[in-house]
């Protein structure tokens, strides 16, 4: 016993030591001088922190298809940038095509430095697409048009397509269309080797910030340092050093941000919204996203499979009060499947409107006047929101005499059953969908276009007209935009008829900000993205 | 049998009770009906995307060639790549690991420090106020749930009072300012050794409100344990003999009495490491500590079966090892146990 008791006395006595040397050492160390202008930390670093709640993937901006664009779009730029006001010029200032948008033109900002050093010049933005087009993953599909890409001069690039798209709008992608230093890269090894290279937290990109290697923490927090010789200048009042930092509780970020321990953070409890729109430390940002919230009738098994059982069905949700009990009015009801503020969205759309006596009404029609059937409904394990518009939508058809068994399931699991028979699959899935970039064919094509083998158009639903009508506004977009919004239109009101799909809502994006920071914008083309650059201290 | 036959004897148990585990995980984490390769690619993949990452990951193969597959990796170390981060399990975990046992350590330091003393006065002022305070904090240590005390604590010490930080492992500030250079991933240790006061001082900060919150489990554990066991030797008679010729009474509670009632008390320490592992997994949600219960969080939820196994292999080797030291200390501190 002797000895434990001399080992406890020995471990108080090293932690005494270590005490009075803390309190001793600060006069003597070497480290003193600079841990002697610390004691006022916010005079002499300025830092910002979004507090973020989930971790980074992959720092490989040809593979990253997730929420790493949360770091990587403010350390590399795109050729083009998207703004719900239309496209801006980014690294590209100016761009034309041939009269059936198959030819672009490409000019390049002059003077922009990498990271490395290196002047970015049409090479690279010809070794970036090509290097995500070879390894093949992610959001390559994007570049999917490109036949050939000619570089003219070191600040032209020509793009030749294989059929017509809209490639400025691509080229404004979140995902898969940063333009990297192939100088640099090139010397590192294959494209593997160059994954690994920039997955240890290392940066080969244009944006005003750089990754600081040795502070990576994919799962803790990634730290940014101000790029000094960033193509479009510093001013004294942004920031040097911004922190994304890992925080998955929500409850937890929300008690951050009122106490300014972090800045800038999203995805609080829309319960609390309210409470902190009244609270003076923090403002309260809200804008429409690119996002929407679907249910897909699988059309390929009974009673669904019948149009007017899918109309009943649409007819029988409160839209409305799904939006104020769900949302808590943080968003909008669905004007059919594309979010506002986006190409092919139209306000004065006729959309499916609560009309319960209409739903019995079609139903008897179908053959089912006092329903008597029962639907699989599955959503998202974890996912609140879906899960009390699932009761709801319980509740509603269950006066239809409908009955519903919900089923929540891992996104995976749910996922898979929907890709397999569809004959033996689940009736109803809830899902969100937001485009990889802002496009209505992103949602059109994924969603309800024919489909040999099943991917993401978990209704089963095809329609010759409708494909060809969206096929055809594709290649529009990019040249005739009036045209190409009338044929989405037409395409959107097959939708309406057919009713693959319930539509419900649009969420808002809210980011909650600490008053000390100012000039924060939401940009729903970088979904989750705060553009570090925009910001300024009070 | 010899002490050291004993070891190896129960180290090759040990060997098995693992592959046994990673057996048994690994089939039922490939029952469940998931798909790895959805995962690998993320979100809006292409069939192209998902069929390359099946091949990439071998799901093609039976499972059982899989398993070997894995058991053959495991064998040179290798834990696998976590499906959803895309990095090996072996370095996610390995950073997780430090920062999960500092909190443990410190948490079982302040059980000891306080839960001893007071097991000890417990039974000395039997019934009196102390005992009562005593059993009070020890039931509801045992009993009210780990994150009560957390979001409690939090309130009173960062809301109210303001002089201890609300979560994480360091300020991002601090570490920003004084660069910690990381030897052994516990940042107490690694700042004391690289002389870095102020990431020192404020990483203690911030370890003493989830350390608090963790050791009220075997805090009250340990109270009652030697609180019983003190009342028991307080009854012997070479107690009696001790108070009848005079001896002072500290020594005769923390001297003659404490020395035969620890031995069990060691025990339920012992064990309680065991617990604390289980209670950090949700002490570090709470306070947002990168250890861990956060990663094995994520894994399960997303169904990121390496990741899975790689906590679950861990975990079982942490279980089985304090298992076994607590059981060569009972033989070291009570003669009458035999191997």
């Amino acid at each position: 016993m002797k000895k434990e008791l001399a080992l406890f006395m020995l471990v108080i006595t090293v932690m005494g030591v270590v005490a009075s040397g803390c309190l001793s050492g600060q006069e003597s160390t070497p480290t003193s001088t600079a841990s002697g202008e610390t004691s006022t930390p916010e005079k002499t670093t300025n830092v910002v922190i979004y507090g973020y709640g989930s971790e980074m993937i992959t720092l490989d901006p040809s593979t990253e298809f997730s929420n790493s664009i949360v770091v990587l779009a403010n350390v590399y730029e795109c050729l083009v940038k998207y703004t719900p006001n239309g496209l801006e010029p980014w690294l590209a200032t100016s761009w034309e095509s041939n009269e059936n948008g198959t030819v672009w033109t490409f000019h390049l900002r002059k003077g922009v430095k990498f990271h490395t050093g290196n002047t970015m010049t049409a090479e690279d933005v010809k070794w970036s697409i090509e290097r995500t087009l070879r390894m093949g993953l992610g959001p390559a599909f994007i570049w999917d048009p490109i036949d050939k890409m000619e570089v003219v001069d070191d600040y032209t690039i020509k793009f030749y397509l294989k059929y017509p798209a809209n490639l400025p709008l691509t080229a404004s992608s979140a995902y898969g269309a940063y333009i990297m230093d192939s100088k640099y890269l090139s010397t590192i090894g294959d494209d593997n080797a160059i994954a690994d290279w920039l997955n240890q937290g290392q940066d080969a990109g244009t944006g005003p910030y750089i990754m600081v290697k040795d502070k990576y923490d994919p799962k803790t927090e990634i730290v940014l340092k101000k790029f000094d010789d960033y193509w479009s200048g510093w001013s004294g009042d942004q920031f040097d050093i911004a922190v994304i930092k890992i925080v998955p509780d929500a409850s937890l970020r929300e008690q951050m941000v009122t106490s300014g321990e972090i800045q800038i953070t999203r995805d609080l409890p829309l319960d609390d919204l309210p409470k902190l729109q009244e609270n003076p430390s923090v403002k309260v940002d809200q804008t429409a996203s690119y996002q929407e919230l679907y249910a897909f009738f699988n059309t390929k098994k009974e009673p669904l499979n019948n149009k007017l059982v899918r109309q009943a069905l649409s007819y029988a949700v409160p839209y409305k009060d799904i939006v104020d009990y769900v949302l808590h009015g943080y968003g909008e009801v669905a004007k059919g499947p594309i979010p506002k503020g986006m190409l092919g969205h139209f306000e004065d759309m006729d959309t499916y409107t609560y009309d319960i006596d209409k739903a019995k009404q079609l139903l008897a029609q179908a053959g089912y006047p006092d329903g008597g059937f029962k639907l699989v409904l599955t959503y998202t394990q974890g996912d609140q929101a879906e899960a009390k518009v699932a009761e709801i939508i319980k509740a509603e058809w269950k006066k239809l005499g409908v009955d519903v068994e919900i089923r929540p399931m891992n996104w995976e699991q749910q996922w898979a059953l929907a890709k397999s028979d569809p004959s033996k699959a689940q009736d109803i899935l809830m899902m969100y969908w937001w485009p990889t970039y802002p496009t209505p064919y992103d949602f059109l094509f994924n969603m309800f276009h024919c489909e040999p083998e099943v991917n993401f158009n978990l209704c089963y639903y095809c329609n010759d007209e409708f494909d060809k009508a969206i096929d055809e506004a594709a290649t529009l977009e990019g040249i005739n935009q009036d045209k190409a919004a009338q044929l989405y239109r037409k395409a959107e009101e097959i939708l309406m008829e057919d009713a693959p799909a319930i539509f419900f809502y649009n969420p808002d994006d809210v980011y909650v900000y600490h008053k000390s920071i100012t000039g924060f914008k939401d940009n729903p083309g970088y979904p989750q993205v705060v553009f570090f650059y925009d910001l300024h201290k009070v | 049998m010899r002490f050291r036959e004993y070891i190896v004897y129960r180290l090759v148990l040990a060997v098995f009770v693992i592959i046994g585990v990673v057996t048994v995980v690994f089939f039922v984490s490939r029952v469940i009906p998931s798909d790895p390769a959805a995962l690998w690619v993320g979100a809006h993949p292409t069939p192209e995307a998902i069929e390359k990452a099946r091949e990439q990951l071998h799901l093609n193969d039976p499972v059982v060639k899989q398993f070997a597959y894995y058991l053959w990796s495991l064998l040179h170390g290798d834990l696998g790549v976590s499906i959803r981060t895309h990095n090996p399990v072996a370095t996610d975990l390995k950073s997780a690991f430090t920062a999960t046992f500092e909190l443990i350590l410190a948490a079982e330091f302040i059980a000891i420090v306080i839960a001893i003393p007071l097991g000890v006065y417990s039974a000395v002022k039997k019934d009196s106020w102390v005992d009562n305070f005593g059993r009070v904090f020890a039931i509801s240590g045992v009993s009210l749930p780990a994150f009560w005390f957390g979001i409690v604590l939090q309130l009173i010490f960062f809301k109210h009072l303001g002089i201890l930080p609300l979560a994480g492992r360091v300020d991002t500030v601090v570490m920003l300012e004084h660069p910690l250079h990381v030897i052994t991933g516990f940042y107490l240790l690694d700042s004391l050794l690289t002389g870095n006061i102020p990431v020192f001082v404020d990483a203690l900060k911030h370890l003493i409100l989830p350390a608090l919150t963790l050791a009220m489990y075997p805090i009250g554990l340990i109270t009652r344990q030697v609180r019983s066991m003190m009342i028991e030797v307080l009854n012997e008679n070479y107690i009696r003999t001790a108070w009848a010729y005079g001896l002072p009474s500290r020594k005769i509670y923390f001297k003659y009495a404490l020395k035969n009632a620890i031995a069990p008390a060691l025990i339920t320490v012992g064990l309680s490491f065991a617990y604390t592992l289980v209670g950090a997994f949700l002490v570090e949600l709470i306070f947002n500590w990168p250890g861990l219960g956060r990663y094995a969080a994520y894994a399960i939820l997303s169904m990121d079966y390496p990741a899975v196994l790689g906590v679950t292999i861990i975990t079982a080797t942490a279980y089985v090892f304090i298992n076994l030291i607590v059981d060569l200390i009972q033989v070291k501190l009570d003669p009458r146990i035999r191997l």
